[in-house]
């Protein structure tokens, strides 16, 4: 079986990045297609990232900071076995024309080499990349990357962005966030990180019990469970410094999930019932999408939004159902545990994470395909293991564990290897939600 | 493990004790200022629907693992409550529904909306008016006791009735 990886190299390419506010900008590179070669199931890529080159003593130091951060960021994918570079994989006897020893490359077994440079002009500094691969010492990738030293992690992060959508064709974590819930100040109030535990802020600060957040799949609007006047109520924030609605319906509003950047779904129970409506994002009801006399829990959509998959008990114990939204047709998707809650669609639209509490006291996560076919246990033998998100591009998966005492967040892979805590803070870390955007 | 729920057990005991002994005056007090309510319980209720969590007049009913269903008992309880509720029409309540921590918090936010409805649905067809009878969840949120023994997890599967 052969895989095909598509990557473009563009030619002379200059992208003046206005990072303060805006978010990082991926160009579709021009010039011609390069398309490598691999075996399926290869693992991961052979990459040798060189110490990037600088002179002076400021562009050493924002060098040196550059090379950890991009070595940290293409760590944390774990899509690379990163070499350290041989001692002669460069001649820069002359500078202007730095040579590459390939053979040295292919002898450590790189299968990519990746080097720049680093320069300033005034207080920007500038960044430029090459990749080549190293058997055949083919140019893949030519970039400029600039930036103030204010965002110098979002530089490093935007040629990683770049690397890991040239050698494998897909979308990468960079850029991305994550919200979750946090008591540390005594109450539990909604935070977010960067995609790799960076940069912890709060977002709520209500001083009640705030749960089950969501952002828009376009970032601009926070969804979340609020109990501050005094029942669990559903509040949409404007995160760009607008207004927060409330769903203003009576009794009880639980657990939304975003069907596009428009509209959301949430349980509602104020006609006597928990049903799941659709929500505008002004606050306003649009319809009601379930109707059982049971729990009906946990919306979470297919990406175009056409299907709702959820948690019921319509059944007797919650199981996971999916509603075609168009017919209202419903089938049950899980029949393998007792207890099955927390579903979560991945961004590609296969499959379905979910937990299961099982007899013995774990909760344990679990994929399924839409289908109900090839279902797999992630987690096993390590305690409760709750509320798994997807990254954007569905190559990990966020979720807690209480595997070391206290709730805390960790990250796996979509096959639920590479475990390992994401964020160490005070208090417990519960509910994480990855963001669709990046 | 064993000692641990001893302990908690103890403190549990300990912590009725006091909180029983700081209530009784008060309850002979306010017993003394609101001499209208004509109520027949004790000025101390005790019994299936009453402990350290609940002291006032309205007794609260306890629910099996994921279940909202009223055994003999709660209803018992909601009879005396609806009682209670009918001869003092100046007074509403407030039902909470809460869940012992196992499972998802999700679920258990329905499940203890579905405990607060049940109570007070039971009320309603008892013959106590809807809009005097008001509901919330806390879902796992609010445990009265912490712990993980099947004590601890019965006390806090529970409808909490709050006199307004």
């Amino acid at each position: 079986m052969i895989q095909f990886f598509r990557g473009f190299v563009p030619g002379i390419f200059v992208m003046l990045f206005c990072l303060v506010f805006s978010p990082l900008y991926l160009t579709a590179a021009e010039g011609q297609e390069y398309i490598a070669i691999r075996k399926e199931g290869a693992g991961n890529i052979a990459l040798v990232l060189d110490k990037l080159d600088a002179r002076g003593r400021k562009e050493t130091r924002f060098a040196q900071s550059l090379d950890a951060t991009m070595h940290d960021g293409l760590d944390f994918t774990k899509l690379f076995s990163l070499i350290s570079p041989p001692l002669n994989v460069k001649d820069i006897s002359d500078r202007k024309n730095v040579v590459i020893n390939f053979p040295a490359l292919t002898s450590v077994g790189a299968e990519v080499y990746a080097g720049g440079v680093v320069t300033m002009k005034s207080d920007m500094i500038i960044l430029d990349m090459k990749v080549y691969e190293a058997a055949g010492s083919k140019l893949l990738l030519n970039k400029t990357y600039t930036g103030t030293e204010a965002n110098l992690r979002s530089v490093g992060h935007a040629f990683c962005a770049d690397l890991v959508e040239l050698l494998t064709g897909k979308k990468s974590v960079f850029g991305s966030k994550i919200v979750f819930v946090s008591n540390k100040t005594g109450f539990k109030e909604i935070y977010q990180c960067d995609f790799d535990g960076y940069g912890v802020e709060q977002l709520t600060n209500s001083k009640s019990i705030s749960m089950n957040p969501t952002l828009s799949p376009d970032g601009k609007n926070l969804a979340y469970i609020d109990f501050t006047s005094g029942r669990p109520t559903l509040y949409i924030k404007n995160l760009n410094g607008g207004r927060t609605a409330a769903v203003g319906k009576s009794a009880v509003s639980i657990d939304p999930g975003w069907r596009n950047n428009n509209e959301l779904a949430a349980t509602l129970s104020f006609d006597g019932n928990q049903e799941i409506y659709l929500v505008n994002s002004d606050g306003t009801l649009s319809r009601r999408v379930t109707n059982s006399k049971s729990i009906d829990i946990s919306p979470t959509f297919s990406p175009d939004g056409s299907k709702m998959a959820f948690v019921s008990s319509r059944n007797g114990l919650p199981q996971i159902f999916i509603q075609d939204i168009a017919s209202g047709q419903v089938k049950r998707l899980t029949f393998s545990g007792r207890y099955n809650t927390q579903p979560s669609w991945s961004p590609a639209g296969d499959k379905i994470v979910y937990t299961t509490w099982e007899k013995g006291g774990e909760i344990n996560i679990f994929t399924i395909n839409a289908d109900g076919s090839g279902l797999l246990q992630l987690t096993q033998r390590c305690g409760e293991n709750k509320s798994p998100s997807w990254s954007p591009n569905g190559d990990m998966i966020v979720f807690t564990s209480n595997r070391q005492g206290r709730e805390k967040l960790y990250v796996m892979n979509s096959k639920g290897g590479d475990e390992r805590v994401l964020l160490q803070v005070d208090g417990e870390q519960t509910q994480p939600s990855w963001s669709l955007f990046r | 493990m064993k000692r641990n729920s001893i302990i908690v057990f103890a403190l549990m005991v300990t912590a009725g004790c006091s909180s029983k002994s700081a209530v009784t005056p008060d309850d002979a007090s306010s017993g003394q200022s609101s001499s209208s309510s004509s109520s027949s319980f004790p000025r101390s209720p005790s019994g299936y629907g009453f402990d350290e969590w609940q002291t006032g007049p309205l007794g609260d009913v306890f629910f099996d693992y994921d279940s909202a269903i009223l055994s003999t008992e709660a209803q018992e309880q909601l009879k005396q409550n609806g009682g209670w509720i009918e001869s003092n029409v100046s007074k509403s309540a407030l039902i909470e529904g809460h869940c012992d921590d196992r499972g998802t918090s999700e679920y258990n936010l329905a499940l203890g909306d579905r405990r607060a409805a049940s109570a007070k649905e039971y009320l309603v067809r008892f013959g106590i008016s809807a809009s005097r009878l008001e509901t919330v969840s806390f879902g796992e949120e609010r445990p009265f006791v912490s712990g993980q023994s099947e004590e601890a997890w019965a006390k806090n599967r529970r409808a909490h009735f709050v006199v307004k």
